[in-house]
């Protein structure tokens, strides 16, 4: 059986992914034979060229590019103009929109995607459940863009046919009046908005938490509920002394990714607002697009910022994971 | 009524399956060491685990020192338990660990301390307080869980195959250390394995049990040198089995491809026809002046230390021998024409 989505795809730290592929390495190493040594290693470095190339073709050369040019003016003069620009109230709403949506949609999705992966591998679910929703998990995380966006405007846009549905449930008042409690539109509700927004992101948030939460969980021993119970522990105590804090470092690392899916996202919201709800993506997009009014290195400055906030996020993840993680490290 | 009464267990999984436990009884006195012995799937582990309160019963009862437990939630029977590996948890420190019980009691901190580094100390780790479980090796990761389970002061201490997953040479260690400790606090002990030797060298008792059910009960000479099963013989050390005819079977008296050999106990159905000589090999002597004599040819010598395991083919059949090594043993050559002997005492009948 070819391993699924969710075993392949493991919040691990980089430095994880760095050992294991070093100790792969020297197990290869040990594999060849002391004469052939040299050609193994020629055929070695053939093999990861492409990923240099890749990287530096277009990580690396591009991202260089991109925080010069948040430096730059139009004609390639070094100036901080981009940057203090950052701090307009236009743009600095636009940045506190995208983490908004970022926050709301990683913490709702993190929450469903747990106890939707509790519910799988810990409750009494049949395993066709499980099955099931494993791959739905694995299609609708990757689900994500246009097609996503179109998807909801025709089930719960203002003419979707969930709407219509919703909006047809009517009785009459006392007064005569109709009246169609269940209307989301006339309820405040619309997808057009920041809450139909963190709904659609929701979408693929939570099938992502669940896949990467899922294996977590699963390493969770059965040896150590009945050890704590058979201490004298409730499940409470169980999980409060024991279940959680073992789990915390994978719900943060997965926490993580979901922030930085949502907080990268531009081609949902572009497509289901046509760019209304002003994102970070967005405001790079109508600066850097070539319209009238666009600044492309201002586009850059945006961009830029963007980095500086994952970076943030990610040295926050990295202090807390160092606590939380304490007892893993050797 | 003895300090752990055991009475009918039995114990289904699921409708239609057999049962992983039937009609399981057995008192169990204040202080004994017991362990239940037998192959994987027998229902031994199951057994445990009703009496922890892991397991609901589909049938019988549980008393412990009196009061019957059957209803009474896993987590507030007070019975001790070690898992057979990893079940420390990995995030808290041996120190932690250890206190795990008294802390969710609501014990106080200076208590805890207190019976933390008593139990460290009898488990021989008392530096090891601050270390997580990943920086142990196997054996001391037992010893901690060992400590964890004694911390809470536990009526009973059930073992689930506490040793399977070690070194050899860390488990015979481990293993006198397990009996040192449960002397030292007297404690009622129940200890599940599959292995033999475990079982013989540290058990006060011995349950055999084999497909959910108890085959013997007894201590580990009367399980060695008496089984009253065929399933308790063949399991418990190694056994050579001839088919013989039994000619008396007042007496025991038998023949075995036209050589007469007596035993010293009437056969088990109490008739002649076709019946199996059973003898361990360590009772076969090569030469030897036993009343009992049978010729055959070496086929395969092993040294195994301390003792020499000759294999030799006597007509159809296939014995082992065991001899003691000493330094002056003459290990026979292969192919050579040997006599074995056996005195009537050592052998007996079977179905």
């Amino acid at each position: 059986m070819p391993p699924l989505l969710h075993q392949v795809f493991r919040p691990v730290p980089f430095c994880t992914y760095y050992r294991m592929a070093e100790i792969a390495d020297t197990r290869l190493a040990r594999l060849q034979p002391r004469a052939g040594f040299k050609l193994a290693a020629v055929w070695t470095y053939l093999g990861v060229l492409p990923f240099f190339v890749f990287i530096i073709a277009f990580l690396i050369f591009p991202a260089t590019n991109l925080f010069a040019g948040a430096f730059q003016d139009a004609k390639g003069n070094f100036t901080l103009v981009n940057i203090q620009g950052l701090f307009s109230p236009y743009i600095l709403k636009a940045y506190r929109t995208s983490l908004e949506v970022s926050l709301i949609t990683s913490l709702s999705g993190g929450v469903l995607g747990f106890f939707v992966a509790y519910a799988i591998t810990m409750g009494a679910a049949p395993r066709w459940v499980r099955s099931m929703l494993l791959t739905f998990s694995g299609l609708a995380a990757n689900f994500g863009g246009v097609p996503l966006a179109f998807a909801f405007i025709a089930t719960m846009g203002r003419t979707g046919f969930v709407t219509a549905i919703l909006k047809s449930i009517c009785y009459s008042a006392a007064d005569a009046s109709k009246v169609c409690p269940l209307d989301p539109y006339e309820a405040g509700f619309s997808l057009y908005s920041t809450v139909g927004l963190a709904v659609t992101y929701t979408y693929f948030q939570f099938p992502l938490m669940v896949l990467v939460i899922t294996p977590a969980i699963e390493g969770l021993k059965r040896e150590w509920r009945e050890a704590a119970e058979n201490l004298g522990a409730s499940a409470w105590q169980y999980w409060w002394h024991i279940g959680f804090p073992v789990l915390l470092p994978s719900i943060l690392g997965a926490t993580l990714l979901l922030f930085g899916s949502a907080f990268g996202a531009y081609a949902t919201a572009q497509a289901l607002t046509g760019g209304s709800i002003l994102l970070v993506t967005i405001v790079i997009g109508q600066q850097i697009r070539g319209d009238v009014l666009g600044d492309t290195n201002l586009g850059y400055a945006l961009a830029f910022g963007m980095v500086v906030v994952m970076a943030v996020c990610i040295a926050l993840y990295t202090v807390l994971d160092r606590r939380t993680s304490r007892w893993l490290r050797r | 009524m003895a300090f752990l009464e055991i009475s009918g267990i039995t114990k289904h999984f699921g409708q239609g399956a057999g049962a992983a436990v039937d009609d399981f009884s057995l008192s169990v006195e204040r202080g004994e060491f017991i362990s239940f012995l037998g192959p994987s799937g027998c229902g031994k582990t199951t057994t445990l685990r009703v009496v922890a309160g892991f397991e609901q019963a589909n049938a019988g009862s549980v008393h412990i020192n009196g009061a019957e437990v059957s209803s009474v939630p896993a987590n507030r029977r007070n019975v001790g338990m070690v898992f057979q590996a990893y079940a420390l948890f990995p995030n808290m420190t041996v120190a932690e660990n250890v206190g795990f019980g008294l802390r969710v009691a609501g014990q106080p901190a200076a208590l805890m301390q207190a019976r933390v580094a008593e139990m460290l100390e009898l488990i021989r780790l008392p530096d090891y307080g601050r270390r997580y479980p990943h920086q142990l090796s196997g054996g001391q990761q037992q010893r901690v869980a060992l400590a964890r389970a004694l911390a809470v002061q536990p009526q009973l201490l059930l073992l689930d195959e506490p040793l399977s997953a070690l070194d050899a040479k860390i488990r015979i260690e481990l293993r006198s250390e397990i009996r040192r400790i449960q002397q030292e606090l007297k404690l009622t002990t129940i200890y599940v394995t599959h292995d033999q030797e475990e079982a013989l060298s540290l058990s006060d008792r011995i349950v055999v049990m084999n497909l959910g059910r108890i085959e013997q009960v007894g201590t580990p000479f009367e399980i060695y040198n008496y089984p009253r099963t065929a399933f308790t013989a063949s399991f418990v050390g190694h056994l050579n089995l001839l088919p013989v005819q039994v000619t008396d079977a007042a007496t025991g008296a038998c023949t075995f491809e036209g050589t007469a050999l007596a035993s010293s106990q009437p056969a088990p159905n109490k008739q002649a026809g076709s019946a199996r000589l059973a003898i361990r090999p360590e009772e076969l002597v090569l030469g030897g002046a036993g009343a009992n004599r049978l010729s055959g040819r070496v086929l395969s010598v092993n040294f195994l230390g301390n003792v020499v395991r000759v294999r030799v083919r006597v007509g159809a059949v296939e014995l082992s021998v065991d001899m003691f090594n000493e330094r002056k043993l003459v290990l026979p050559a292969v192919d050579a024409q040997v006599v074995l002997s056996f005195p009537a005492h050592a052998c007996w009948l079977m179905d």
